[in-house]
């Protein structure tokens, strides 16, 4: 079997929001959207503080809320654990965006552009993604599905793996297979303390945050 | 059907660059930038670029841009002033630039004053000139330039450790050797904010290895985060915190845990100091003194077989000391200490409990800092780097913007240095290394900068300061020559002198010296004083008053808005040109590797935007100055001499040639120097970057001394007490008493004076009452906005408000519980020359006498930028002379006051 998850190395990252400026424009998400985002968190009170740095956006659960609440089937879930959305299908009722505890997902009324009403030529050159329905990480899958056409392996070779793995200068952010005991998001998770997050309401994240201590 | 491409390119926005990506394009649309991973064997950052290469999409395709030349029709100038810009030609705008160089060049090149007549600003670091194409070549054409008007150097930069640090050890920048290191001291160093790509990736790499890293800053950084301890020290009080770390090296460590051999071989440690505070020296030699323990006796410093002694008191019979001004004076049984013995004697009272109460700090925390970095030191042990045996000291110190800036700087440069130094820990593996030099040549070798000079130490070019050749009438409008004398007179040592100088000067002359004529032309590329200064109301009036300004323009925006003559340049994503990559480089750009990459033009230039190649040869054309600007080129004014041994790409000098003609010369030229086949533009733009190992060992400088014998000039500053007591005499010769203060810094072994009431002595020179302006208010970067001149992005404001205090100012909880504020209130920070407004981020992670305003924003004339309604410490923050240190810089800190107020118009209320 194939179980991707994305494993987020807290210990490296950084808060640079670089993952998240390379999403946006990989993926022509309209200003506001943000699927990868990272959050900037501080706990503690003066002068004992912790401030940290959490990627977080779609967990592609095991079992996604999402999923559950979709009346139109748009939302699915792949064998490989890659939960998409089906932009035809998807009604834009916003069920999704309630039942998500992880507020991964987002939903645009009408387009919207980095200057104002006016797409520029690099907006207007590719499909807005996200107007009327919903819209998430989905693991940049159409990458992972070309690499793998072309015999690629999806964390290891750069055009198979998720953009903003790709763009990390980190090195937090680790994509790949659950499933590969030879792969390298299985070897980190052997070697390392981690934890997912709202593991009580039993959704299965396949998102997984190294750290070093109790979590954050 | 879609056609794509991918271009390669580089991102050198800010000065921890360049890194490598590729731009991709679809149907001639610049669409999405990438990493370049096919570098990632290469590159330390593993081909990754930062978030503010993303950015370069939207400012390609920002329909804010100037699209064509424009000139000005209202000659009234001023914030409140309309410029009135209309279209024009290129012909227009060029011959109109061209007769005015011309007529300059046929009046002379220097005005009454002695002043070049014609004046250029660049932005941060250098890095515009990886952007501005051959200009570099016409600017050398020209002759005199006046590169004084700074757009915040001395006050944005890391000044006083370029000056300190690159005098000292050849490092213009100073960092830890993060691949080596395991415990690192940094002293509001924001390596994971300002660091750039290699920074974050090698600083990643060391703490998943273990590396611990300690943070002294007053507000937790991204930094601090991803440090292992956050100790929040009270502003400018670092300098008694590094004191103190000495002081217990020194007095609470045996002596053998030191590096002893290190500091006998390698420092001046053991030279003889005599009562008038001078190097004893031999008196038919003049060389430096040392006690030799197996003789008994003082001899020469360069004795080999001496055995000198690190510490101690003796009595010379017979010796000379050589004062300011080359005075000699003869010493007979003179009782003498040596320069280690002159530094513990200095700082015994340093101690930690004493820096405590300074940093309100415990000096518990200030011992066992202490400690863990000598535990940490390794002293003796050695590592294999190249095949080459080297010391392996893995503790380093690092320093911070507004640590090793303005007063207190020096202290701490030099604590910093010595900390390395006592065990042995400067320019080795693991240890604290510079990175390149500026001030001395050649920019791509520091190693091969290290020249033997005086007494042992490697040569320093320090401006004169002897009667006969000091520049008693300044040669630039900052006075650089005249008030600093270390900052040397390389071609950059100008633009990192008291850059504010020349603003304050262009308003307020000194009375002692000629009033400074403003230039008759100012060219400004990738620069806005009137945002990234201080005191920024001052700056926009002192600007106003510029005769002919030419700005190359992006977007409209607050300097430019002040231009006679916009000139469209074709950004990032629309140019060609090819920099050196590689070697070891400014922040921690420590490669295997060097070589050269290319920017492709990836995307045609929109509207009427033109290559800066072409806008720099079409100007030396019109000027008259082709054939020097050819023959610039030639010398390798765009990156690489055109000839060298067994190759010859020069270009004819009497014809203007195309870019692409010019670059395809300098691209075959560059490889060919590298010892490679000659790879042409087409082989580039292909393939990206061309590079050739880079022997890790020359990432250290010590090895390079120990071969020439020399020794680095530590601890005792007796070049700077001589030079400072000179400058002293020049100054005074000449009636001038205002630069006094910056006198007394010239201290051969730096002690503490209250630098934190400096500011507060300001307040009541300003005519203020102290207690009004209870609180510190200081600055810190935020990666996606820092030295990008990206503002005015969109990408960047979204990305940047997932950060705390993006915009804002940043307030402690118990502090803002006291003055009624909660987050998410506007509020208005005021200092003794203005406010600014912004919204309270309410955090724990912030001294509670301390606020915080990120970045640099105010903006009321770039689009976009201009709407976000940020605050910013510039446009509070005085420029000051009593606040200038004898480097010329200043520091981002000002005393304010802190309370709620009304939402700005159109802006909702918290």
């Amino acid at each position: 079997m194939t179980r991707y998850v994305m494993v987020a190395d807290l210990r490296r990252c950084v808060g640079c929001q670089t993952c998240t400026a390379a999403c946006k424009e990989g993926n022509n998400t309209p200003p506001g959207v943000q699927w990868r985002r990272v959050l900037d968190l501080e706990s503690g009170t003066y002068p004992e503080v912790r401030r940290v740095f959490l990627p977080t956006g779609c967990q592609h659960c095991d079992h996604p809320p999402c999923l559950e609440v979709c009346p139109s089937t748009a939302t699915r879930q792949r064998a490989d654990g890659i939960v998409t959305i089906d932009e035809d299908l998807c009604i834009g009722c916003g069920y999704c965006l309630m039942a998500c505890p992880y507020e991964a997902r987002a939903l645009t009324a009408a387009p919207a552009f980095a200057f104002g009403a006016t797409p520029t030529a690099a907006e207007a050159a590719r499909r807005p993604v996200g107007i009327g329905v919903a819209s998430k990480c989905d693991f940049c899958v159409g990458r992972i599905d070309a690499g793998r056409a072309r015999g690629l392996t999806p964390g290891r070779d750069p055009e198979a793996t998720p953009l903003c793995v790709n763009s990390c200068i980190s090195g937090a952010l680790r994509f790949g297979d659950l499933d590969d005991p030879h792969g390298p998001v299985a070897a980190l998770l052997a070697e390392h303390q981690w934890f997912r997050l709202h593991e009580d309401q039993r959704t299965g994240p396949g998102f997984y945050y190294l750290w070093d201590a109790a979590p954050p | 059907m879609t056609v794509t491409s991918t271009i390669p390119s580089y991102c050198y926005n800010c000065v921890a660059g360049p890194d490598l990506m590729r731009v991709r394009v679809e149907d001639g649309v610049a669409v999405r930038i990438e990493p370049d991973l096919s570098a990632a064997a290469i590159h330390p950052g593993l081909g990754r670029v930062c978030v503010k290469a993303f950015g370069l999409i939207q400012k390609t395709d920002n329909p804010h841009r100037v699209l064509t030349p424009m000139r000005r029709t209202n000659p009234r100038k001023g914030r409140d002033q309309d410029p009135g810009f209309v279209p024009i030609s290129w012909d227009e705008a060029l011959d109109t630039i061209a007769a005015r160089l011309t007529d300059i060049r046929a009046r002379g090149l220097l005005d009454e004053a002695g002043l070049p007549r014609l004046a250029a600003t660049f932005g941060h670091g250098g890095t515009p000139q990886s952007y501005m194409g051959t200009f570099p070549a016409f600017l050398a054409a020209w002759g005199p330039i006046d590169y004084s008007f700074g757009s915040g150097q001395g006050v944005k930069c890391v000044h006083s450790e370029h000056l300190y640090g690159e005098f000292w050890h050849r490092g213009f920048t100073v960092t830890a050797d993060t691949v080596h290191t395991r415990y690192l001291i940094s002293c509001g160093n924001n390596a994971e904010v300002s660091g750039g790509v290699c920074a974050v990736r090698r600083g990643a790499d060391a703490r998943a290895r273990g590396m611990k890293r300690i943070q002294i800053e007053p507000h937790l950084s991204p930094t601090a985060a991803a440090a292992a301890e956050w100790v929040p020290i009270k502003p400018k009080t670092d300098a008694a915190f590094l004191l103190a770390l000495v002081h217990a090296l020194l007095f609470e460590a045996p002596r053998a845990r030191l590096d002893v051999p290190f500091l006998l071989a390698r420092t001046a440690s053991p030279y003889l100091v005599g009562p008038d505070g001078l190097y004893l020296r031999d008196p038919d030699t003049g060389a430096p003194l040392l006690w030799d323990e197996t003789a008994a006796r003082a001899v020469a410093h360069d004795t080999a077989a001496a055995r000198p002694a690190l510490e101690g008191s003796f009595t010379v019979p017979a010796a000379i000391t050589r004062g300011p001004d080359g005075e000699i004076t003869s010493w007979h049984d003179v009782p003498a200490r040596t320069a280690f013995t002159v530094m513990a004697d200095t700082l015994h009272p340093c101690t930690p409990d004493w820096a405590g109460a300074i940093c309100d700090i415990p000096p518990a925390t200030i011992r066992r800092i202490a400690a863990d970095y000598l535990d940490h030191a390794c002293v003796g042990e050695t590592i294999t780097i190249d095949g080459q045996s080297l010391p392996f000291r893995p503790v380093a110190v690092t320093l911070g913007k507004t640590v090793n800036n303005g007063w207190g700087a020096y202290e701490c440069c030099w604590a910093r240095t010595m900390l390395a130094v006592l065990v042995g820990a400067l320019e080795v593996p693991g240890g604290t290394l510079g990175t390149t030099v500026r001030l001395n040549k050649p920019h791509e070798n520091r190693l091969a900068s290290v020249t033997p000079g005086e007494d042992g130490f490697m040569a320093a070019h320090f401006n004169a300061t002897d009667r006969q050749d000091w520049a008693a009438r300044p040669t630039g409008r900052n006075a650089h020559r005249s008030l600093v004398p270390i900052v040397g007179n390389s071609p950059w040592a100008q633009a990192l002198g008291p850059t504010h100088l020349a603003w304050m000067f262009a308003e307020d002359p000194p009375a002692e010296w000629p009033d400074p004529p403003p230039p008759e032309l100012w060219f400004a590329f990738r620069t806005n004083p009137a945002i990234s200064f201080w005191d920024t109301a001052r700056i926009t009036r002192a600007m106003a008053r510029m005769k002919f300004i030419v700005a190359f323009a992006y977007t409209m925006d607050e300097t430019n808005h002040m231009a006679d003559i916009l000139l469209p340049d074709a950004t990032d994503l629309e140019s060609t040109q090819l920099i050196r990559i590689g070697g070891t480089k400014y922040v921690e750009q420590h490669w295997d590797h060097q070589g050269f990459a290319l920017r492709a033009a990836a995307v045609a230039p929109r509207g009427q935007a033109r290559d800066f190649t072409w806008i720099a040869t079409e100007l030396a054309r019109r000027a008259g100055l082709l054939e020097r600007y050819n023959a610039a080129l030639n010398r390798g004014a765009a990156g690489a001499p055109l000839a060298g041994d067994g190759f010859d790409f020069s270009l004819p000098l009497d014809r203007a040639h195309d870019p692409d003609s010019i670059w395809n010369a300098v691209c075959q030229a560059a490889t060919a120097g590298l010892g490679v086949p000659p790879r042409d533009l087409a082989w580039f733009r292909e393939h990206g970057h061309c590079v050739v190992p880079f022997p890790r060992q020359d990432w250290y400088l010590t090895p390079t001394m120990a071969r020439l014998g020399l020794r680095y000039e530590l601890p005792y500053q007796e070049r700077l007490l001589r030079v400072g007591q000179e400058l002293g005499r020049r100054l005074h010769e000449h009636g001038i008493r205002w630069w006094d203060r910056q006198l007394g810094e010239y201290m051969p072994i730096p002690q503490w004076h209250d630098v934190p009431a400096r500011w507060e002595a300001a307040l009541s020179a300003a005519g203020a009452d102290p207690a009004d302006y209870p609180l510190w208010g200081i600055t810190t970067k935020l990666m996606p906005y820092t030295t990008g001149n990206n503002a005015g992005i969109p990408l960047m404001a979204e990305v940047g408000a997932n950060l705390r205090g993006t915009g804002a100012v940043i307030v402690n909880a118990a502090t803002a519980a006291r003055l009624g504020i909660v987050n998410g209130d506007w509020v208005e920070v005021r200092s003794v020359i203005g406010a600014t407004v912004g919204r309270a981020a309410v955090v724990q992670g912030c001294r509670p006498d301390t606020i915080v305003i990120p970045g640099q924003f105010d903006h009321w004339k770039t689009p976009v930028a201009k709407d976000l309604h940020h605050a910013s410490l510039n446009t509070i923050t005085p420029i000051s002379l009593d606040l200038t240190d004898a480097t010329g810089s200043g520091a981002d800190v000002v005393r304010v006051s802190l309370r709620r107020a009304s939402a700005p118009a159109g802006q909702e209320a918290a």
